[in-house]
């Protein structure tokens, strides 16, 4: 699996122009590409951290103090963040923005990965969160846009899952 | 050295500015009836306090938070205690109140009863500025450090087990917190949170 720069580019592009200011993150392998341009953008605010829960609580408290924060978050560790997502951002209404490659989609070739198939969407719609997949890299950037429109105005966290030619 | 006394002694030298974020629990109850503020995010649950905490303290870097954890609840989520010392926030300061028990769970041991050392984990996490206090007059003498000095900074507090769990003097609602919270700081910081929509558009 190896991102095509166009990707990266339009998913940076794409959390600028829906207004995104601050994100946090764990490394997901290929993703790295990404998360690496994120963390000496001048622009948003990067917090990598060790867990993916860390990263919920982060965004919340980003978001109940003026940022309109991102998690960049894998699809093992949407498992990892389940609780603080269910504990904050269910209970409390918090827009955190989603950002999911989806490894573990067919076309991941990993044997390691075939779990993410059957938990990703179960998991969010066990957490009521909406999600997109997205499969076009032209489609990126509107996606982001829309779930930053749709956190912000429904108060709750939105995803939207990279698959196709955005990650593979 | 009791969780009453040291809130209280905490808070009454607090200016209003401060932000504290709690944890859920008797912790949030004694916030409530201590110092009820809109600059506080109180019944953070477990494993998230701090981490809201770090969150504040990165979006609002001009302002003093303090977060307010227990031992359980840390425990939950050390490594946050690792990425407070890589992000070094000045203004952060994390109090643990440790009674080496989860009380409101029932009164079980942690693992601060057995030989965890909390203010040694952060140590050696990178949070240089870590100790424990554990007596009164140990904790009077931090709360200067906890309200100004420079972060980030973690002091646990021994406290006892109480027999009796302190009541609400009110009924504490999340939401409600939420947005008094969040108003507060567009009002305090001249910043716009909640968005307007027009439309399927934000306007502002």
């Amino acid at each position: 699996m190896a991102m095509k720069e166009e990707a990266v580019t339009e998913i940076l592009n794409g959390l600028k122009e829906a207004g995104i200011n601050f994100v946090s993150l764990l490394p997901d392998s290929e993703f790295s590409k990404v998360q690496m341009k994120l963390l000496v953008d001048p622009d948003v605010k990067c917090v990598p951290v060790s867990n993916e829960g860390i990263g919920v609580g982060v965004c919340a408290g980003a978001w109940l103090s003026g940022k309109v924060p991102a998690l960049l978050v894998p699809t093992s560790g949407l498992l990892v963040a389940t609780w603080p997502l269910a504990s904050i951002c269910m209970l409390w209404g918090i827009p955190v923005v989603l950002i999911i490659p989806f490894r573990g989609d067919m076309g991941d070739a990993h044997w390691v990965m075939r779990t993410y198939q059957y938990t990703t969407r179960p998991a969010l719609e066990m957490l009521q969160i909406p999600y997109r997949i997205v499969e076009r890299i032209s489609e990126v950037k509107e996606a982001i846009g829309a779930a930053r429109r749709s956190a912000s105005g429904w108060l709750h966290p939105q995803a939207v899952v990279l698959t196709g030619e955005v990650i593979f | 050295m009791k969780r009453f006394d040291c809130l209280k002694s905490l808070f009454s030298r607090m200016p209003d500015k401060v932000i504290v974020v709690g944890n859920v629990g008797d912790t949030t109850t004694l916030m409530l009836a201590l110092r009820p503020s809109d600059a506080n995010v109180y019944s953070v649950n477990l494993g998230s306090c701090t981490a809201v905490g770090l969150g504040v303290a990165l979006a609002l870097p001009h302002r003093r938070v303090v977060a307010l954890d227990g031992d359980g609840n840390l425990l939950l989520n050390l490594a946050v205690l690792a990425d407070i010392a890589n992000q070094a926030p000045k203004n952060l300061s994390l109090l643990v109140q440790d009674n080496e028990l989860y009380q409101s769970g029932g009164n079980v041991p942690s693992a601060t009863a057995g030989l965890a050392d909390l203010a040694g984990i952060a140590r050696e996490a990178g949070i240089k500025n870590s100790r424990t206090v554990r007596d009164i007059g140990e904790f009077e003498a931090t709360v200067n450090d906890i309200l100004e000095g420079p972060g980030p900074l973690l002091v646990v507090a021994k406290i006892e087990k109480e027999s009796e769990r302190p009541q609400s003097p009110v009924a504490y609602n999340p939401t409600e917190n939420k947005f008094r919270f969040v108003r507060y700081i567009e009002r305090s910081e001249g910043v716009r949170i909640l968005t307007l929509t027009q439309g399927s558009k934000i306007i502002l």
